[in-house]
């Protein structure tokens, strides 16, 4: 099997293609016949290549760089340099593609990785068309195959993400092409689905009946950083929410797939995404608040707002922050809210869905209305310290009978105690055994996408400030009141 | 009761890979025989006006404090903020270091995170290390281990707590700690747990039952006289508040209270009106009413609790100390009427 990375000596391949695959060949994954090809406009001696995936790894792996795995492994790695833009540009890539099947008797199959930007990608899967690297399969389990990995964005809007979908749909079938969303490696997001269907405590509370609200959190402590040039046309709403949140959403409110294919959880998550009450016009002051970070402290340290960091309009209205109120109209979820906040320069970088159950009735234990029992929260950590854990009232000990707040908590550092893949290698395992069950569909991204629409249409016709919260604070007090107006606080991560 | 610390990891760390190296000691924890819970009900964050030699590690920082008893107690994760204004360049936590320190029998193992930042960053800085490091979902006591009369509580830090924990017997200068008490008594901000109240238990059991046929023994009218050993003008002033608080006395009738040579007592309590006298001892060991009737002296003994028992009774208090609140809302006014 070749690997193919567009964009090989890109920041993507150093911090985690090329470590994802070091650990896969450290815990004996990759297949044993395997060439890994970096391709680029930059002139790079495979053995200059090689340092820089060494240093990558140095810098970047879960792991230490072992020698004696890294020696074995860096005959794995090749660079080409290519450009996408000349007519037969992908020509010197074809050649060496060929010697080195040839010669290390490679069976052929090919995965090309697009971790360019993605004006490329379109032009891109045209090449790689023209010099005819791929040919549609009709089954899926032809060999040799040729599948290809999409980076997110796709697209800034859902015109621009058909547009891509359309180009590369030209060229590979459906089934060949494996859209990346990280979050869903995770081993956490994956063992949502372990804990609701091979649980029976869980799924049965899983409905309006049981269940008062959902909040989902991704925040970070990350400013803009060197990515400004990107979020100047993205924001948070189209960088976090319209992918990761609202696939995280999915997984959460998914029903339960018959089977554990992965067109079957697709369809299920798919469903979920069908089902999001659209938010239009008024409707989105009401329930979306965006802002962006201005001037504050992380961890004691003086931090700039956004609009004095490098790279960004002193006048910009991207939100750096959104908190977003959502129901979802099926028989399951009708009238439950699901609350969604995503935000840069937050206090810590933590993520996790949390399922809040409806409160115990006013008697017994939860008769004073100044001192209400805490409802049971099931909270799902996703990063760090991945885990989850079961809030529960239990006695305290002593004479008198007072209820206490505990927590039933999983981490899974302290349990399994080794560290756990990071996403991306377990989705590029998955994309090699051709396994597409955490990848985005097209239909999924276009629904989202379709979703995320009405709000950015609204956010353009406005020209009101946009409100800020100082760096290091969970956002702005807009945030609050969104959820507060309703008798409920956001959980404090 | 669990106590001694069975084992302890510790290692140097930096304020932005804290996370990061409490996870890989508990994976290094985790590689042992042992099963160790990881238990956790609160965050405490414990604050000091000094900051201990760069190379001293957790058990060294928190050696004087009773930190270990306390969470063998209750587990919290313990957050230790050595701060120093201008110690070191303002911008950034210059050192932290982190440890996990276990209890409990190797049947029951259970572990608890520790955490020490020095700092010497700006004041207002201070919230953005206390938000990255506690866990949101816990409620946040913040113990306050200085005297508050010399080094008032920092606004912006206990502010993010639900309750502030504090000693009144460390206070060299009751009226100026009270004037830095009194915000946070009038608005209600957070609750208060004075850890020196407990003491008064025993005394205020006495108040209410001591009299004859075990009525109230502080009766309206009465004239209280409080002498307090030296040191002890604290206690004297919260129990001079509760009997205000109680409801029982005009503001005419607000007790005196007096430092004089009271044996090996810790108060002596005086209650006096034109038919009775009564005198409520309180030592080490409980409260004695003599002369409230005709039986012999009411003994209510004093719990046998250590300062690790009393801090971790105030941290499993999810609720505001009523009593407490009013009490000092009462010394507040009788110091503003002096």
């Amino acid at each position: 099997m070749t690997v193919v990375i567009f964009g090989g000596n890109g920041d993507l391949a150093h911090r985690k293609l090329l470590p994802a695959l070091y650990n896969l060949h450290v815990d004996g994954l990759l297949p044993p016949r395997m060439a890994i090809v970096g391709v680029g406009r930059k002139e790079l001696t495979d053995d200059a290549y090689r340092d820089f995936a060494k240093d990558g790894i140095t810098k970047f792996s879960r792991r230490p760089l072992d020698e004696q795995a890294w020696s074995s492994f860096s005959k794995m790695l090749n660079f080409v340099n290519a450009s996408i833009d000349a007519e037969r540009g992908l020509a010197p890539l074809g050649a060496r593609l060929d010697l080195l099947e040839h010669e290390g008797e490679l069976p052929g199959d090919r995965i090309y990785y697009l971790a360019v930007p993605p004006t490329l990608f379109a032009p891109t899967v045209k090449q790689l068309a023209r010099s005819r690297f791929v040919k549609r399969e009709s089954s899926p389990a032809e060999h040799p195959f040729a599948r290809i990995i999409v980076e997110k964005p796709i697209g800034r809007d859902l015109d621009s993400a058909r547009a891509i979908n359309d180009a590369i749909a030209e060229v590979f079938d459906e089934r060949q092409i494996y859209r990346i969303d990280h979050y869903l490696g995770k081993e956490t997001v994956q063992n949502i689905l372990v804990m609701r269907f091979a649980n029976s405590i869980f799924e049965p509370l899983f409905n309006q009946r049981y269940v008062d609200h959902v909040q989902i959190t991704v925040a970070e402590e990350e400013g803009v950083g060197t990515r400004a040039g990107y979020y100047e046309q993205a924001g948070a709403l189209r960088d976090m929410i319209q992918n990761h949140l609202l696939q995280l959403l999915a997984l959460v409110a998914m029903e339960p797939p018959h089977a554990l294919a992965p067109d079957v959880v697709r369809d299920e998550r798919l469903e979920v995404l069908q089902s999001l009450r659209r938010i239009e016009g008024e409707a989105v002051d009401a329930n979306v608040v965006r802002a962006h970070y201005g001037p504050g402290f992380i961890v004691g340290k003086p931090a700039p707002g956004y609009r004095q960091e490098t790279g960004v309009d002193p006048d910009s209205r991207i939100e750096t922050f959104v908190a977003l109120q959502i129901f979802i109209d099926n028989w399951r979820w009708a009238g439950v809210p699901f609350y969604l906040r995503t935000g840069k320069r937050l206090p810590k970088r933590a993520s996790e869905i949390s399922v809040q159950l409806k409160e115990v009735p006013p008697i017994l234990f939860n008769v004073d209305p100044t001192a209400r029992l805490d409802p049971n929260v099931l909270s799902i950590r996703i990063q760090p310290d991945e885990g989850f854990s079961l809030g529960i009232s239990s006695k305290l000990p002593g004479p008198d009978v007072r209820p206490y707040p505990v927590k039933m908590d999983f981490h899974y550092g302290s349990t399994f105690g080794a560290s756990s893949p990071e996403a991306y290698e377990r989705l590029l395992l998955d994309v090699m055994h051709g396994d597409a069950t955490l990848f985005m569909r097209r239909d999924a991204v276009e629904a989202a996408w379709k979703w995320v629409m009405p709000i950015l249409e609204r956010w353009a016709q406005q020209n009101d400030p946009v409100p800020s919260y100082p760096a290091g604070e969970w956002g702005p007090s807009e945030a609050d009141r969104l959820i507060e107006n309703t008798g409920r606080r956001w959980r404090a991560l | 009761m669990a106590g001694a610390v069975g084992e302890r990891v510790f290692r140097e760390s930096s304020a932005e890979t804290i996370d990061a190296d409490l996870a890989a000691l508990w994976r290094e924890l985790a590689q042992g025989h042992t099963p160790i819970a990881r238990a956790v009900m609160s965050n405490l964050v414990v604050f000091r006006d000094r900051i201990a030699p760069l190379d001293a590690d957790v058990a060294t920082v928190m050696a004087d404090l009773p930190i270990d008893d306390v969470v063998a107690r209750h587990p919290s994760r313990v957050i230790v903020i050595e701060y120093k204004a201008g110690s070191q360049p303002p911008d950034t936590p210059f050192a932290a270091g982190v440890g996990i320190a276990t209890f409990g029998p190797a049947s029951a193992r259970y572990g608890v995170e520790q955490v020490v930042v020095r700092s010497s960053c700006t004041e207002a800085s201070l919230p953005s290390i206390v938000r990255r490091l506690t866990r949101g979902d816990l409620p946040t006591s913040v113990w306050w281990t200085e005297d508050l009369s010399q080094v008032p509580p920092l606004d912006p830090l206990v502010t993010l707590g639900r309750q502030l924990v504090y000693d009144s017997r460390d206070w060299r200068d009751v009226r100026g700690a009270m004037r830095v008490l009194e915000p946070l008594v009038s608005r209600h901000r957070i609750d208060l747990a004075d850890v020196n109240w407990r003491r008064l238990a025993p005394l205020r059991q006495a108040f209410e039952q001591g009299g004859p046929g075990g009525t109230p023994l502080l009766v309206p009218g009465a004239r209280v006289r409080i002498a307090h050993a030296a040191n002890e003008a604290a206690l004297a002033w919260l129990l001079a508040g509760a009997c205000m608080a109680s409801g029982r006395r005009t503001p005419e009738e607000s007790p005196e209270v007096e430092a004089s040579e009271v044996s090996d007592a810790v108060l002596v309590v005086t209650i006096e009106d034109a038919s009775h006298r009564a005198s409520v001892t309180l030592s080490a060991s409980g409260a004695t009413v003599t002369g409230a009737g005709a039986g012999s002296p009411l003994v209510v003994s004093m719990p046998i609790q250590s300062e690790a028992d009393a801090v971790a009774a105030e941290l499993r208090l999810l609720a505001q100390d009523a009593e407490l609140h009013a009490a000092l809302a009462a010394v507040v006014q009788l110091f503003a009427a002096r």
